[in-house]
């Protein structure tokens, strides 16, 4: 929640988590670099700059399937949400990883040569009609593209000024990113080389990535089972715990969070104004909704962040049939009031009203 | 009510996510030094080829001829270069010498520099200007080239220097677009075949009629392929001219 920008808003939690991912990358690329050519034991050794280029590429690969597994295995199990928590580095890093792999090529396969090396580099092969031979570059200078936009775009600044939504979206260019760059190991190194041991790593990464995606896409299918209709079903009354939500997909594909607190039922929309953070899988700290990703808080019964902070979300009205809790599918404008509806039997002993917000 | 572990991203991390947590990233930091290990171990032996700066400057005396891509016929060798001998040459980087050595055709000339070499095969790398090729004064013996016939060859068409070491790897399809690069150049292109041919693995490939490798055959750089052509002795060298029109993807 931010009332000016500042580059990074740094905290220990985030320390940490950039000194994990940095040893990691440090670890791969220097085992690379200086473990294997001992192992290699080739006559001749690769040039240093086609080594290094290997390096940085595979590296900037690995990296990927990292974070494109993050996502679904904390949907899958919720201990992993604190890796998601700063994603965007850990991409920030990968872009300027594969950035050096494309200058190691660049300045070397294509340097030497009496055209210029971006020239060079688009010119020298156009053998598109072929899968052996194909200039498996072209879908290199895609991903990279691709990931230099996420990098630059990465910032809060971006966030507000893209509105999260469209930030999302533009954001989803890295699978777009991820699918070149399996094209580009397929058809380049793939087709090239006669140990195997790259592929089936390969084959494990691009699998795992999409298993998980698919584990966790067909989980979310099945707990939303998402109804039509005017009002739409989330959860029986005593399926709701204290400070926590129940989350309903609505027939549109957006979510609602139904919050329980000090046994009144409020509903406001699941994705955070930060980042579009799973709020209903946060909890209420404070009498406030506190968002799971980076800590933005709402009052649950209007959607506005506690001033100073501006942040908004839409509410939803909710109702009780019988036992069971409803919510209209239509959203009210981002903070407006609901009157909260208090649950048939109120738990007794509940403090007075909280007079945040 | 049991409370689950809840993270915030600003507080300490709860104790049992706390070990969760420890575990995923210590893994993470093994997995991607194993990853780095497997990655970096599987890397294919990029071949013999090597510039031999170890040889010193190489400086013989030929005839040249313009095939077109320009050969020397040594006339008057050194302690590595022996009269009888035939290699292709190149200036540095990613271009040939045809300028300084066709007005040399038929001439005898001095040639000077660093040797490229990979098995059998060898060129040379010429040094810049009337340092790397001149002209000298005698009378150039009358090099005919002989005709061996007809043949099919299977092999892979490659740029003759980085094949004979001035890139490891030099050959190759993630190589392609480099040894393109290369053929634009000028630098003579190599055909290596599977099986040797009148002994020899390494053959100049040339285009119809004494032109250059046309533009049509880069497509098949660094594939696997068969083609007919003519085989022509020059020297001690082969140069295979290539009947577009035979060639053949094999796989
Ligand atoms: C301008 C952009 C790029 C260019 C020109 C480029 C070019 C190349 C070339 C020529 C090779 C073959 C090198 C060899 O082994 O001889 C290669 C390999 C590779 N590239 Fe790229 N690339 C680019 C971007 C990327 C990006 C963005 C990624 C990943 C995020 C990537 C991942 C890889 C990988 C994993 C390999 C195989 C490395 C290995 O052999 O272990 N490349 N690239
Ligand atoms: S998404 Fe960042 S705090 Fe909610």
């Amino acid at each position: 929640m931010s009332v000016k920008y500042i580059p990074v808003q740094w905290n220990p939690n985030k320390w940490v988590y950039d000194a994990v991912m940095l040893a990691g990358v440090a670890a791969f690329l220097w085992v690379f670099l200086y473990l294997t050519p001992g192992a290699l034991s080739h006559e001749w050794p690769i040039n240093p700059q086609i080594h290094n280029a290997r390096a940085f590429g595979a590296c900037a690969f690995v990296m990927l399937t990292v974070i494109l597994c993050i996502g679904p295995a904390a949907r899958l199990d919720k201990r992993f949400l604190p890796l998601l928590y700063n994603r965007r580095h850990f991409g920030v890093m990968t872009a300027f990883v594969a950035l050096t792999h494309a200058g190691y090529i660049l300045n070397w396969y294509f340097a030497f040569s009496s055209s210029d090396k971006y020239v060079g580099l688009l010119y020298a092969n156009s053998s598109f009609g072929q899968i052996a031979g194909f200039p498996f570059e072209i879908f290199g200078i895609f991903a990279l593209v691709c990931l230099l936009i996420l990098a630059a775009t990465s910032h809060d600044f971006w966030l507000k000024f893209l509105t999260p939504p469209v930030w999302k979206r533009l954001h989803y260019l890295i699978y777009a990113a991820y699918f070149s760059v399996a094209a580009h190991v397929s058809l380049g190194i793939l087709q090239d080389q006669q140990n195997h041991v790259f592929t089936v790593l390969f084959l494990v990464g691009a699998g795992a990535v999409i298993v998980l995606h698919l584990a966790a896409w067909m989980q979310e299918r099945s707990e939303a089972a998402a109804k039509d209709g005017a009002w739409a079903e989330v959860a029986r009354i005593n399926d709701f715990r204290e400070g926590y939500a129940k989350i309903a997909k609505l027939a549109t594909g957006d979510r609602v969070a139904v919050y329980l607190m000090e046994g009144k039922l409020s509903a406001i929309s699941n994705a955070c104004a930060h980042q579009n953070g799973p709020l209903g899988e946060g909890k209420i700290i404070d009498c406030l909704v506190t968002c799971p990703w980076h800590g933005f808080q709402y009052d649950v019964r209007n959607g506005r962040s506690p001033a100073p902070f501006t942040e908004k979300v839409p509410t939803y009205r909710v109702r009780l049939m019988g036992d069971m809790v409803e919510v209209h599918p239509d959203a009210n404008p981002p903070g407006t009031y609901v009157e909260p509806v208090a649950l048939p039997e109120p738990e007794p002993d509940l403090p007075e009203e909280g007079a945040t917000a | 009510m049991s409370e689950k572990p809840f993270f915030v991203g600003y507080l300490p991390a709860p104790g049992p996510l706390r070990t969760f947590l420890l575990t995923a990233c210590i893994l993470l930091i093994a997995g991607l030094g194993g990853a780095g290990f497997l990655m970096g171990a599987a890397q294919d032996d990029p071949g013999p080829g090597a510039f031999r700066f170890d040889y010193g400057r190489q400086t013989v005396t030929g005839v040249v001829e313009v095939t077109p891509y320009p050969v020397i016929h040594v006339t008057e060798g050194n302690d590595r270069i022996k009269p009888g001998d035939s290699f292709m040459m190149t200036a540095g980087g990613k271009s040939g010498v045809d300028g300084r050595a066709m007005p040399l055709n038929g001439q005898l000339a001095q040639v000077s520099g660093t040797v490229l070499e990979r098995g059998d095969l060898y060129m040379m790398q010429l040094r810049g200007g009337r340092n790397g090729i001149q002209a000298v004064e005698g009378d150039a013996p009358d090099i005919t080239p002989e005709p061996q016939g007809r043949w099919k060859l299977a092999g892979e068409i490659c740029d003759g220097k980085c094949l004979a070491g001035a890139m490891r790897p030099g050959r190759g399809l993630a190589h392609k677009a480099c040894a393109n690069l290369c053929l634009l150049g000028d630098v003579p292109p190599i055909f290596v075949s599977t099986q040797p041919v009148l002994g020899e693995e390494f053959l100049l490939v040339v285009g119809p009629d004494g032109t250059r490798l046309p533009r049509e055959a880069y497509d098949h750089v660094a594939q696997f392929i068969t083609a007919e052509g003519e085989i022509t002795k020059h020297g001690d060298l082969l140069v295979w001219e290539i009947d577009m029109d035979t060639i053949e993807v094999t796989e």
